[in-house]
């Protein structure tokens, strides 16, 4: 790439063509304080806190947006620049309620940091705003748009990451009000919860219900790198824990298949599973179930599986390594193991897409799966290239979340029809699913040298799963059935409880669940977030998985439990 | 059917502004009358778009003529038809009358408002049917795309319309041709060219015009740009508040592309082009070119910082081309003229015209085409016919909301792109507003700021926020609640705005605030410090605009309410709580409240003036003795001089309980008021009985006492007095200062009335007087000269009538009893041998404008001739006689007059000055007002030992309405009975005879009752205004 010297405060720099002065001042190490200014977003040139000085310029321009050219002389705390970035504070901190003593997010606040670092210790304008309505109308955060500094990062983050478009704007200068859709409650809105303008809000204007009041400083708090493992995206993220609790997810900016794009189950349904933890082995005796130590259950589980002929089942939802010792488990007892999710189906010749490759698709194949139900932030991913004028072809006529946004929807058996006009695209893009029919599975065929195709596997680790050797099985009359439920959520139990058959049945879980209710044995598992290892996603990449809080006393971690029962045996 | 060949061309204007005037009926009518005489074969009618000449609308042009009509009806129609159509004679009556002598101006191109105006990309404005493409194209039109398609290269055009110098006329003024080169090289194969019709300035309208009036002129302009930089499409991005603009549009978009001007393969080549109309929902920022395109794009209207420039990334990313309508208007006529047609045109680097929307308070209105490097002060009074109602020019913002106000002393600048910025104002879009001295420039800047800050999109904090907290700071100010600490606010938020806002709007919001800081700065210390505002606007400081105006702040709404009840003598007490002579203002008063009634601005102002005199006169027999308000003290205060000022002051200190004594260099009491006005005007004994009530309050007069010939002031602080104010008035004429001033029979003006009221008149008899002047001065001494015998009296003065000085009234009484006034002479020596004989004249010209908005007069060489004289009276103007002035410590200015502080303390202690010596010479109102605050000032230092400045705070009494308003909708102002001409002009009797009771009575019900409006409007409770007044103000 071409390069352009530059001079920033004196010092001389190699810069990018391309680059802005705040990309140039940040790679050469110079700070130059932003704040509406954020990295997974468009520039936007609002805030003004990035203003600097640029030779030959009559007015002060913003770092985030101003381009590098060769001999650009640049001051960035200039007498001048400092003077109108403490302007542009005091007027920030004039215009709503920015009292940070009485905000919670005092301590963890970018116009806060600012204000520090400015030294702004009073201001001297008029405060003579009017109240607004606090809206408390969605389920995991509230819009307090007292604390809002309309630096529309949350509206960016809306259309640009989520391509939901649900936020926006109402009126004009001083009575600008960020608001979602046409001005209805958030709770009311298209909104789909993904959170991720929660997540790039610098003040405390989208107030997370979870993480509130728990803290009074960002040093309170530490973050783990790990991967979500609530399907088979595998996004990555940051769980943000204190004492000992995740407090917060936060999806991890240029990082995993989505960038740091997460959707309302990785973000906040681990936060509100509400169901019980098991926190010790339990055995039935006398028809109840009854906490036993972990070697009376071990010993009792190992004495069942030894008989042989046994049936494991995974539900996916757990690491590589958790899935290897299950099936190492099986193969030594003679049993037989699998996952529980369906197979999903091969198309001859297709080249695996990644994630990102949707979003730059100009034509996008659904066929057998609702990506928006199943792996949300691949159906974000389809909304942006949409965004951007990508036609979506949609094969099948069952009830599908897509279909609002389909150019042209095929029946099956019209499925080549679909792949003929698909053909016709630079950048085609086909996701399919367990749903897709054999008929649909040979006319995609027909697009393996031009598409890309994207599988949506069934389940979080499925890839895992497969590749541990655990194929879907089916249910069958064994007399033990052991069910690998780990932190699976409430609706997976609900898949793996069709393989109940009435004989002796070991469960290991996290949570209580009807499954737990109707074992013999259960053994406690760890939550996602205790959890370390690795997933496999479904472009096929193996992601770590870190644990961010440890296990409470009394659970042991899956491979540890399946090692120790395969040593019984 | 064969169009049929007409003998006669009637154009109508169907602009904006004659359609809000009605000239559709008038259409209508024309179009019945030609029809019902079946002239509709051989007079052809035309809608045309904007002439212009709003003020005058609707307009109608008979051609071949040319004959020009104003302000027609449709009732006027068959007249019109009969006399000029059918008999081709003027309708006199219609035709547009210059305004100074009411001359009539038949033919369009000699009217003035047209005639210093060169119209380029207004030329086919009001001449064509813009609805008829076959209009345009007769008149030249597309013959500049042809030329470009057949015989240039896009490169060509390009180098051409940079050679032309044209700059951006949507205000910023970057050079067009340089933006389209930027485009034209900005790599890719999509490009596209957009028109910025969004315009938003309150009052402008002449992109509006343009596209009302001669669309094609702008297709035609887009046409050649985007053959120049490659575009195959195009989008004219309008207002949706200018249906008639985008119906006119769509026409012209039509047509061209039924001619094959747009389309495919345009005139047989391989050049295509489509152009696109995008209704703008209004607001003001999208003509902003990144919110504009933001807009086109279908997103929020809000800008975007650039670079990347338009040029480069502009419509959907795409290399894209903006201009302003009037850019592209004046492209064809570049092209067929050629570059060095343009360039020659103008100023060297603003060549070519420009357009302004001259509004506001100029007689006028309406839109002007003008070359670059006019001076303002033409545009304004050459062509805008000056202010309406004989007021003052204050100021002119241009460039509307954004741009600044520039005042008298710039009437020089000529208008173009970096002058206009050199004095803080900018070319912006065109707007002109004018304003006069009633307008408040605080109020002024405070709505254009209310505007702008109403409308920024809200994008970037410093416009956002800034211009909101800085409207707040000016509207406390408005209210009287402003501190001078907020005045270093708003250039803070200012400076701020300036530098950190993202786009033009935020970093001009400031200007107009800015601007009227920068020349008015005055105007924002009154209402900060004397919570007063002086053009009598602001609602929160004006109970009544006449209160308001007088300088001594009396009650006028109590008094003239007290007098159409008939309780005279109530009424006189509350105007003496002010002014003690109301006999005498009520004779010869400026009357500052009548100027600023309100009642003027629908008729005629209340006969204010009258009504106090028909009030004070009832009370003459009944002396007053003034009420003691304070308790007696024994710190002794010395006046110097027993004029209005001096008077007043010893009145007020009297009242107060201090020992006062006047020491008056003259015989008899009253100054000026006794020696400078000539008895017909105020009669002495009238003038003494408001004398004699003065010194009823306990003062003490001591006559023929000079200060430095009799006494000094060292004496008078040896003598005990504690406190000294002088109010010696103005007593010396000013010299002409030329050759022969010294002659026997040259007798200045001032001295002249003074010994004349001293019983020492010069014998005039048959004698020939010239008198020097135009002042009030001027005018008593050629009446009195009259009064005297002279047997011819001549004025002369070096400039017009209308700048005259002195009061119309007394003008117009001169000229009845026989005075000759000459203007527009000078005199240059005065000839004689040892005695006058005559006075040598040279006839003057009017050039620039000087700092006071007036021509400044200029000699005429060679014009030079003898005016026979046997007396000569300079009276161009009077100064206070210092030579007395030896004693340390009091400093004076240049012009003579006491240099003292806001609380009229001198610079020696306890020393204070007022009237004619401290303000230069004023009025006897003026005078008064001055004693009665150094009063307030003398107590403050005899009790502190400090002078602070006197707080102006007159007392309101909001007498009940007793009369209904409604039915006094029609009366009409009495005029004053006076002596016939003939009778006065040997006799010293009073000219003016006063009004009936009946007449004074009847004309105070014209009073629309502001102070009883100023209660309701800012929701004010009567009683506890009354209660508060109370406290402040013992009861007289």
């Amino acid at each position: 790439m071409a390069t352009v010297n530059i001079t920033i405060n004196g010092q001389k720099i190699t810069a990018q063509t391309g680059q802005t002065i705040l990309q140039a001042a940040r790679a050469a190490g110079v700070d130059i304080p932003t704040l509406c200014e954020h990295p997974a977003l468009s520039a936007w040139g609002g805030c003004r806190m990035c203003l600097v000085e640029v030779a030959k310029q009559r007015t002060l321009q913003p770092a985030c947006t101003f381009p590098v050219s060769e001999g650009l002389e640049v001051w960035t705390e200039s007498e001048k620049v400092v003077k109108t970035r403490k302007f542009v504070l005091e007027l920030l901190f004039s215009e709503r309620n920015h009292y940070c003593m009485y905000c919670q997010m005092s301590g963890d606040c970018e116009l806060q940091d600012l204000a520090y670092r400015y030294q702004l210790d009073h201001w001297t304008y008029n405060r003579t705003y009017e109240p607004k309505p606090v809206d408390a109308t969605r389920s995991y955060f509230i819009y307090e748009p007292n604390r809002c500094i309309l630096c529309r990062r949350c509206v960016r983050a809306c259309s640009e990451i989520a391509a939901n478009h649900t936020l926006g704007l109402k009126f004009r200068g001083a009575n600008s009000m960020i608001i979602a859709d046409h001005d209805v409650p958030f709770g009311e809105s298209t909104c789909v919860e993904c959170g991720t303008c929660l997540q790039v809000c610098p003040t405390g204007a989208l107030i997370d219900r979870k993480s509130a009041y728990r803290y009074r400083h960002k040093g309170d708090v530490q973050k783990v790198a790990t991967t979500c493992m609530q399907c088979s995206v595998g996004c990555a993220v940051e769980a943000v824990t204190h004492d000992n609790m995740v407090i917060r997810v936060e999806g991890a900016w240029h990082q995993g298949p989505s960038g740091g794009l997460l959707c309302v189950d990785g973000r906040f349904r681990p936060l509100y599973d509400t169901r019980a933890r098991i926190t010790s082995p339990m055995v039935r005796r006398n028809g109840a179930l009854q906490p036993a130590s972990w070697d009376e259950a071990l010993q009792l589980v190992a004495g069942k599986l030894k008989a042989g002929g046994a049936l494991g089942v995974a539900a996916s939802c757990t690491t590589n390594e958790a899935l290897r010792a299950f099936a190492g488990l099986f193969a030594k007892a003679g049993g037989r193991a699998g996952r529980a999710e369906p197979a999903l189906p091969a198309i001859p010749g297709a080249r695996p897409a990644q994630v990102a490759d949707v979003a730059s698709a100009d034509l996008i194949v659904v066929a057998g799966a609702d990506p928006l139900e199943q792996n949300r932030v691949v159906g974000y991913f389809a909304k942006r290239a949409f965004d951007k004028g990508a036609r979506l072809v949609l094969i099948g006529d069952s009830p599908n979340g897509m279909a609002a946004y389909a150019h042209s929807v095929f029946a099956e058996d019209e499925a080549d029809k679909a792949a003929a006009l698909a053909a016709g695209a630079e950048k085609p893009v086909v996701i399919y699913g367990v749903g897709t029919s054999d008929k649909v599975r040979k006319a995609l065929g027909a697009l393996a040298d031009k598409a890309l195709f994207l599988g949506l596997e069934p389940g979080p680790n499925g890839r895992g799963a497969l590749q541990a050797g655990l194929t879907p099985v089916s249910a069958g009359s064994a007399a033990v059935v052991f069910l690998l439920a780990g932190d699976a959520p409430e609706v997976r139990t609900v898949e793996l409880a069709g393989f109940l058959n009435g004989g002796f049945t070991v469960v290991q879980a996290s949570r209580q669940s009807a499954l737990t209710e109707r074992a013999d044995v259960v053994l406690p598992a760890p939550i996602w977030a205790e959890q370390n290892g690795h997933v496999t996603n479904l472009e096929g990449k193996e992601l770590v998985v870190q644990a961010a809080v440890q296990m409470p006393a009394g659970v042991r971690s899956e491979v540890e439990v399946l090692q120790a029962l395969a040593g019984l045996l | 059917m064969a169009e049929p060949l007409y003998r006669a061309n009637v154009l109508v204007c169907g602009g904006t502004g004659c359609t809000a005037s009605g000239s559709h009926a008038v259409m209508d009518a024309m179009r019945a009358e030609l029809g019902r005489r079946g002239l509709d074969v051989e007079v052809r009618l035309v809608q045309t778009g904007c002439r212009g000449f709003c003020a005058m609308g609707p307009v109608m042009i008979i051609y071949p003529e040319g004959i020009f009509y104003c302000q027609v009806r449709a009732d006027d129609v068959p007249q019109i038809v009969e006399e000029t159509l059918v008999k081709g004679r003027i309708v006199e009556r219609l035709t547009y009358k210059e305004p100074e002598e009411h001359k009539a101006v038949p033919y369009y191109h000699q009217i003035p408002f047209y005639e210093k105006q060169l119209r380029i990309a207004l030329r086919n404005c009001g001449l064509i049917d813009p609805e008829n493409i076959e209009e345009y194209i007769a008149r030249g039109g597309y013959q500049a795309l042809a030329k470009v398609l057949n015989s240039m290269t896009p490169e060509d055009v390009v180098e051409e319309v940079k050679a032309s110098g044209l700059r951006g006329r949507g205000g910023a003024g970057f050079l067009t041709g340089l933006k389209w080169q930027f485009t034209q090289k900005a790599p890719g194969d999509i490009k596209y060219v957009v028109c910025n019709a969004d315009e938003g300035d309150p009052g402008a309208f002449m992109d509006r015009s343009i596209i009302e009036g001669d669309p094609h002129s702008l297709i035609e302009g887009m046409l050649i740009c985007a053959y120049a930089v490659g575009a195959r499409e195009g989008y004219i991005y309008c207002r949706a508040e200018y249906p008639l603009a985008i119906k006119r549009l769509k026409i012209a978009i039509a047509q061209a592309e039924e001619y094959g001007f747009l389309g495919d393969n345009i005139l047989g080549t391989n050049f295509s082009f489509h152009l696109h109309i995008k209704e703008g929902a209004g607001a003001f920022v999208c003509g902003e070119e990144t919110a504009l395109l933001a807009s086109i794009e279908g997103r929020r209207g809000e800008p975007r910082p650039r670079p990347p420039f338009p040029a480069v990334s502009g419509l959907w990313g795409k290399p894209t081309n903006i201009n302003n309508v009037k850019s592209y208007a004046n492209i064809p006529q570049i092209i067929v003229n050629g570059a060095q047609w343009f360039a020659s045109i103008g100023t060297e680097k603003s060549p070519g015209t420009a357009i302004f929307a001259l509004t506001g308070k100029v007689n006028n209105t309406g839109l002007v085409e003008v070359p670059m490097g006019i001076t303002l002060g033409e545009i304004i009074f050459d062509i805008g016919g000056g202010v309406p109602n004989g007021k003052k020019f204050k100021a002119v913002q241009t460039g509307g909301p954004l741009g600044g106000c520039i005042t008298a002393e710039h009437l020089n600048v000529p208008v173009d792109f970096d002058s206009l910025k050199e004095v803080g104002a900018v070319m912006g879009s065109g707007g002109m507003i004018v304003v006069d001295e009633d307008t408040c420039m605080v109020e002024f800047a405070k709505f254009f700021l209310t505007f702008a800050q109403a409308e920024s999109c809200g994008k970037c904090v410093p416009c956002r926020v800034g211009g909101k907290r800085m409207l707040e700071v000016l509207t406390r100010i408005t209210e009287g609640k402003g501190t001078m600490k907020d005045i270093e606010t708003i250039k803070e938020i200012a400076e701020g705005m300036e530098a950190g806002s993202l786009c033009a709007l935020g970093q001009l919001t400031p200007g107009p605030v800015m601007s009227t800081l920068r020349y008015f700065m005055d105007e924002y210390i009154a209402h900060i410090e004397d919570k007063k505002c002086p053009a009598g606007q602001c609602k929160e400081l004006t109970i009544a605009r006449c209160l308001n105006a007088c300088p001594a702040g009396v009650d006028v709404p109590a008094y003239i309410a007290l007098t159409e009840q008939g309780r005279y003598a109530e009424a006189l007490a509350i105007h003496r709580e002010r002014n003690p002579f109301a006999l005498v203002c009520g004779r010869v008063c400026p009357a500052f409240c009548e100027s600023k009634c309100r009642r003027g601005d629908i008729d005629e102002p209340i006969a204010i003036r009258q009504i106090k005199r028909f009030m004070a006169d009832q009370e003459m027999k009944n002396p007053w003795t003034p009420p003691r308000i304070g308790t007696p003290k024994s710190d002794k205060v010395a006046v110097v001089g027993a004029g209005p000022a001096g008077l007043t002051a010893a009145l007020r200190l009297a009242q107060m309980g201090y020992p006062v004594t006047i020491f008056e260099a003259l015989p008899v009491a009253g100054g000026m008021m006794a020696v400078g006005i000539p008895d017909y005007r105020l009669p002495r004994d009238v003038l003494n009985i408001e004398i004699e009530n003065i010194l009823r309050a306990g003062v003490e007069i001591r006559y023929n006492q000079r200060l430095g010939r009799d006494f000094t002031i060292d004496d008078l602080m040896r003598q005990g007095y504690k406190a000294v104010v002088l109010a010696i008035g103005a007593h010396k004429s000013r010299r002409l200062g030329i050759e022969g001033e010294d002659k026997e029979g040259v007798m200045p003006g001032v001295e002249f009335l003074r010994e004349m009221n001293l019983g020492r008149a010069p014998d005039l008899t048959g004698k020939r007087v010239v008198v020097v002047g135009g002042g009030n001065v001027a005018i008593d001494a050629a009446r009195s000269a009259l009064r005297l015998g002279a047997s011819e009296v001549n004025v002369v003065y070096r400039r017009t009538r209308a700048e005259m000085p002195a009061y119309e009234d007394e003008i117009r009484a001169a000229e009845e009893e026989g005075v000759i006034f000459h203007y527009l002479v000078n005199p240059m020596r005065i000839v004689g041998d040892g005695k006058v004989t005559g006075v040598e004249l040279v006839h003057q010209t009017l050039g620039e404008f000087d700092r006071t908005g007036r021509r400044r007069p200029i000699p005429v060489e060679g014009s030079e001739f003898i005016m026979e004289a046997d007396v000569v009276i300079p009276a161009i103007g009077q100064q206070t006689d210092l030579s007395w002035l030896k004693e340390d410590g009091i400093q004076t200015n240049r012009d003579s007059t006491f240099v003292v502080d806001k609380a009229f303390a001198t610079t020696r202690a306890g020393v204070f000055a007022i009237g004619d010596a401290a303000l230069g010479p004023a009025s006897v109102i003026q005078a008064v007002a001055q004693g009665n605050l150094v009063a307030q000032a003398v107590d403050a230092y005899l009790h502190t030992g400090k002078a602070t400045k006197p707080e102006y705070n007159p007392p309101y009494h909001f007498p009940e309405l007793t009369y209904n308003m409604e039915e006094y909708v029609n009366a009409r102002r009495p005029k004053m009975p006076e002596l016939e001409p003939a009778e006065r002009r040997r006799t010293f009797d009073e000219v003016e005879l006063g009004l009936s009771e009946q007449a004074a009575r009847e004309e105070c019900r014209r009073c629309l009752r502001c102070d009883l409006e100023w209660l309701e409007v800012t929701g004010r409770n009567k009683a506890a205004v009354m209660a508060a007044q109370q406290k402040t103000h013992q009861p007289a």
